[in-house]
């Protein structure tokens, strides 16, 4: 790897340039998607059908003032929104993205990807409490407190369900687990991949399992008192861990860029599309779930549920595919 | 440089953000601005949740005195360059309720609105139509009204 | 009514009379007597109190409190007089609070505006009034209010002063140590509207709930003295834009009844059609606010939608969506020039309301997670909604038969078929559900209402360019009337003083139900988490314009 290599990543792909276009891309196709649910237009009149509107939004936010308030810690406060992105962007090396790339390979191409990208997505939520317990606000509290309760009974079906590909084809390498995966693999392990959807709506706050930035109830979270650029940043956190969490999801269980006639990246953003609308379609029409229902879900189903998948894993390992 | 902050006044105009604050019956015409008829998002318009990350504050129809302390208090939590809009008769001079002392009557001379809509209340129409003409003043750069002075500078709260 | 009549005449009464078939009119001599005389009443079934209206005589030296009291299962009601002296040290009364709860706001209400001090009361406080009328008591009819005007600014340092001495005495109580706090869910919080909750919480366990209003305090009562009898519609219309409609129809029929006119069968018809309008429009709201308290905005959207066509129908009549203005003294104020291409629209919209309801009715109402969150929480059982004086949609989800339309039949309605609406559990789904059936029932009465228009035209018994407003005297004469009506949101009373050879009225107390709703969230929201706050505030219904007047 020579240095321009490294630059290439960083800066235009799978690093910055492209997670901003991600992050552009979602935070409109989100707006529309869930404007024509309503049965509304969504963005329109600025630019062609409104794709320049998160251009605007963003560049209008980082030239608006950044507070701190005065309660707030100042050092919590302005350092965790630099972390929270780089955490978020990080487990981008451990996804394979493209054929092009690397041949194929994630940029990191380790023996132990599925347990990398399961902790790297795991630390998020802590540091968003960080966010929270900074503020020094009663609401920012509140919504810190509420996504480390998430966070903790989330993270135990999302672990044990990314598991099961691995269990089932032995192997933590991501490039191996994309290429093992055939038609009747992604049969066996579609339950796995609900627990492992349901799972994600939960470690992405999306509704219904949205209780941390919940409106309604504690104004906005952990978000209540950022502007400015603190505020894009941990947007720009939270888009790009939707992506990371996605292409996670769509490697685990759907076959990555693998497609029919051909292998492209292509592929891979097509699922992840996919993935995004059911997303937004479960967020148009459900409403949210109090703080203590959703841990009697997760803990009295969701985790059982994710050890029962792994016993049938076993079982299809040995009868079905009767390795 | 002059070419860079104008870039910024046109970004800052195209995606105006307005914080939720009720404080009268004209939010009512606000809810179906955002409805699916009217829908100003289709102009880049978006509520947010908190005063932080809101460009403008609508003055939604009357003020009574006990919710302006609140209502100064939002908009002072508002980061620069902040602006704002009053809507309805009763934001400019106590409209039909001219005659009762709970109302604040010179709102505009407390808190100077950058663009005033009529109507009791204004049509869906007409609000939009007012934040138009306040894109304009966003583009040219000019300073908010409430910036350049008020008697709510005067005032605790 | 013979029984109640019984028990009034035991005391000692200046007069006992009919008023209206539902009514009983007395007034007592001795003010030392009322609660006694509230004791026996409730023995026989009257369990709650409407309203408390002081009417202030200075000439006379007396202030005249009006007690209205309800008997809901038998559809009785009581207007009790009585008079106390107006000097502000002489003047109190014994509080009927702990004999009917449903009183308290309103015995708050009445000793902030008029000073009338409530001996008993278990927490007499200022209430609803801003900092700066603390001790001045606005509603007498020597308060000067221009005088007051004068330092605005001085009056609004007082207000933020109260907040910050209440911040103090948080910081103080609460501290920083442990999980306990006062959260203060409102009144800039996304959810929440003009009204401020004083939540104190531990963690996310609510222990004890105080609502704090006034933040939309118009006045307008006071408001209506100073206007002429059809400049008071202004006032009337605004005590809440979502169901425009309905009070004007109360306010008028109170003129109407002071007057002594009988308005034409059309304009009677009319105020259905225009009232249930109303009553749609509300509705419409509050079934999709129902779910934006729960984070889903989907359902606010498609209701907005299908508003907005029945807010074109509004505006082909009067002009304006939301302030109508439309019903006066006398009738309906406009002539129906082409009454069918008015009842077009009408089945436009209705027409699109229909369209929709299948997709409603499988997304939103069967929704699973919906039916976790709202079912079998927020309870109200039949004593609760009696002891309360809940009203309109929230009692009848408990399945407590009561609907003004039907007890005290006004307009034309007592002419349509209609039934009482209800559910069955009384838990925050029904209180969805009821406001669904509501809707349909208020176009099936549209529909009945637009075919008798129809049949009285063409048999020449209407003449929809003429009949819809009768000439009313620009002088009223003394006298005092009770009205009611069943708003969207509950019954809205009215009480119309008049002087003779009057062109404003008296005094006009409107009571309207969102203070009740307000005051039992109270006992509704402790045990119950702050995730609860939005939905259970939501399933009441609840609007400060009414609340605060």
């Amino acid at each position: 790897m020579n240095i321009w290599e490294i630059l290439f990543y960083i800066f235009i792909f799978p690093g910055l340039t492209f997670l901003l276009l991600w992050t552009f891309f979602v935070f409109y196709f989100s707006r529309k998607a869930l404007a024509y649910i309503h049965k509304r237009v969504g963005p329109h009149y600025n630019g062609p059908a409104g794709s320049l509107q998160t251009v605007w939004d963003i560049f209008k936010l980082l030239t608006k003032e950044s507070i701190t308030p005065k309660s707030a810690d100042p050092y919590l406060f302005n350092i965790i929104p630099i972390i929270t992105p780089l955490v978020a962007a990080l487990p981008v090396i451990l996804i394979p993205w493209t054929p092009i790339i690397n041949h194929g390979h994630a940029i990191l191409d380790t023996n132990y990807g599925v347990l990398g990208l399961v902790v790297l997505i795991g630390v998020e939520p802590f540091l968003l409490f960080l966010t929270g317990f900074g503020s020094h606000n009663k609401y920012s509290f509140l919504g810190g407190m509420r996504i480390l309760a998430q966070m903790i009974s989330m993270e135990a079906p999302f672990f044990l369900a990314a598991l099961s590909p691995a269990l089932l084809f032995g192997t933590m390498n991501l490039y191996d687990i994309m290429y093992s995966n055939t038609w009747l693999t992604t049969l066996i392990l579609l339950p796995g991949a609900i627990i492992f959807i349901i799972a994600m709506l939960g470690i992405l706050e999306q509704p219904p399992f949205n209780i941390p930035d919940a409106e309604q109830e504690i104004v906005y979270g952990f978000y209540t008192e950022y502007a400015g650029t603190n505020y894009v940043l941990l947007k720009f956190a939270e888009f790009t861990e939707i992506l990371v969490v996605s292409a996670a999801a769509v490697t685990l269980f759907f076959g990555g860029y693998r497609g029919i006639f051909f292998d492209s990246f292509w592929w891979l953003f097509f699922k992840i599309v996919i993935l995004a609308i059911i997303i937004v379609a479960i967020r148009a029409s459900n409403p949210r779930l109090r703080l203590d229902q959703m841990l009697k879900f997760t803990w009295s189903w969701l985790t059982p549920l994710a050890i029962l998948n792994l016993v049938w894993i076993t079982f299809a390992k040995i009868y079905i595919l009767g390795v | 440089m002059l070419k860079v902050l104008d870039f910024f006044n046109y970004a800052r105009s195209k995606s105006p953000w307005i914080v939720h604050f009720c404080s009268g019956c004209c939010s009512l015409e606000m809810l179906a601005a955002m409805g699916p008829r009217y829908d100003w998002e289709r102009y880049g318009y978006i509520m947010t949740p908190t005063p932080r990350q809101a460009d403008i504050i609508f003055i939604t129809g009357l003020v009574s005195k006990k919710i302006l302390p609140a209502l100064l208090r939002t908009y002072e939590q508002m980061p620069e360059p902040r602006y704002v809009v009053a809507i309805g008769a009763c934001a400019y001079d106590g409209g039909p309720y001219n005659d009762s002392p709970s109302v604040i009557k010179n709102m505009t001379e407390i808190l100077p609105a950058d663009v005033f809509v009529a109507g009791c209340p204004p049509k869906p129409e007409a609000i939009i139509a007012g934040l138009e003409e306040l894109k304009e003043k966003i583009k040219r750069g000019e300073p908010s009204a409430s910036s350049q002075g008020g008697l709510w500078k005067q005032m605790k709260f | 009514m013979e029984k109640i009549k019984e028990v009034l005449n035991k005391f000692d009464m200046e007069y006992v009379e009919d008023y209206k078939p539902t009514w009983v009119k007395a007034k007592l001599k001795n003010k030392d007597d009322i609660t006694k005389v509230v004791e026996a009443l409730k023995e026989i079934g009257v369990r709650s109190c409407s309203t408390v209206s002081p009417t202030d005589y200075p000439e006379e030296n007396r202030m005249e409190i009006n007690y209205f009291l309800e008997d809901i299962e038998n559809k009785k009601n009581v207007w009790l007089k009585v008079d106390i002296e107006r000097d502000l040290e002489k003047c109190e009364i014994d509080s009927i609070t702990p004999i009917l709860e449903s009183a308290d706001y309103h015995e708050l209400e009445s000793y902030s505006t008029f000073g009338v001090k409530f001996k008993g009361h278990p927490n007499l406080r200022y209430f609803l009034i801003s900092a700066d009328y603390y001790g001045k008591f606005p509603f007498r009819k020597d308060f000067d209010w221009d005088e007051h005007e004068k330092n605005v600014i001085e009056n609004v340092n007082k207000i933020s002063e109260e907040f910050f001495e209440e911040y103090e005495e948080n910081e103080e109580t609460m501290g920083h140590e442990g999980s306990r706090t006062v959260l203060h869910w409102g009144p800039t919080h996304p959810a929440s509207g003009p009204i401020r909750l004083k939540v104190y919480t531990n963690g996310e366990n609510i222990e004890k709930v105080e609502p704090d209003i006034g933040y939309v305090w118009r006045a307008l009562e006071k408001l209506a003295e100073r206007k002429d009898f059809i400049g008071t519609i202004v006032a009337v219309e605004r005590i809440c834009f979502m169901d425009n409609t309905n009070p004007m129809i109360c306010y008028a029929q109170a003129v109407e009844e002071i007057a002594g006119k009988e308005i034409t069968p059309f304009a009677k018809y009319m105020r259905v059609i225009l009232g249930e309008l109303g009553r749609t429009v509300s509705h419409l709201i509050s079934l999709g606010g129902f779910f934006g308290t729960m984070g889903l905005q989907t359902f606010l959207m498609w209701c907005l939608d299908v508003r907005e066509y029945f807010l074109d129908v509004l505006e082909d009549y009067s002009g304006a969506r939301i302030a109508t203005a439309c019903i006066e003294p006398g009738g309906v104020r406009y002539p129906l020039n082409d009454y069918k291409a008015w009842f077009a629209e009408i089945d436009k919209a209705i027409e699109k309301w229909e369209s929709v309801k299948p997709d409603i009715e499988d997304i939103f109402l069967k929704n699973p997670l919906m039916t976790v969150r709202a079912k079998d929480i927020g309870i109200f059982t039949k004593d609760d909604v009696i002891d309360n004086y809940l009203q309109g949609p929230i009692a009848r989800a408990s399945n407590v038969k009561t609907d003004v339309r039907l007890d005290e039949p006004y307009a034309a309605y007592g002419e349509l078929k209609m039934d009482y609406v209800t559910c069955e559990n009384g838990d925050t789904r029904d209180r969805l559900y009821i406001i669904y059936k509501e809707i349909n029932q208020s176009i099936d009465l549209m529909k009945q209402a637009m075919k008798k228009i129809e049949e009285g035209i063409e048999a020449g018994e209407m003449d929809p360019k003429k009949d819809h407003l009768v000439k009313m005297p620009r002088r009223m004469p003394e006298g005092e009337a009770v009205s009611r009506v069943e708003w969207a949101r509950g019954e809205m009373l009215m009480h119309l003083v008049t002087m003779p050879k009057s062109t404003n009225p008296y005094r006009l107390k409107l009571k309207a139900p969102s203070v009740n709703h307000t005051r039992m969230l109270e006992k509704l929201l402790p045990n119950h988490t702050l995730s609860d706050i939005p939905l259970l505030y939501g399933s009441m219904h609840i609007c400060q314009g009414d609340l605060d007047r």
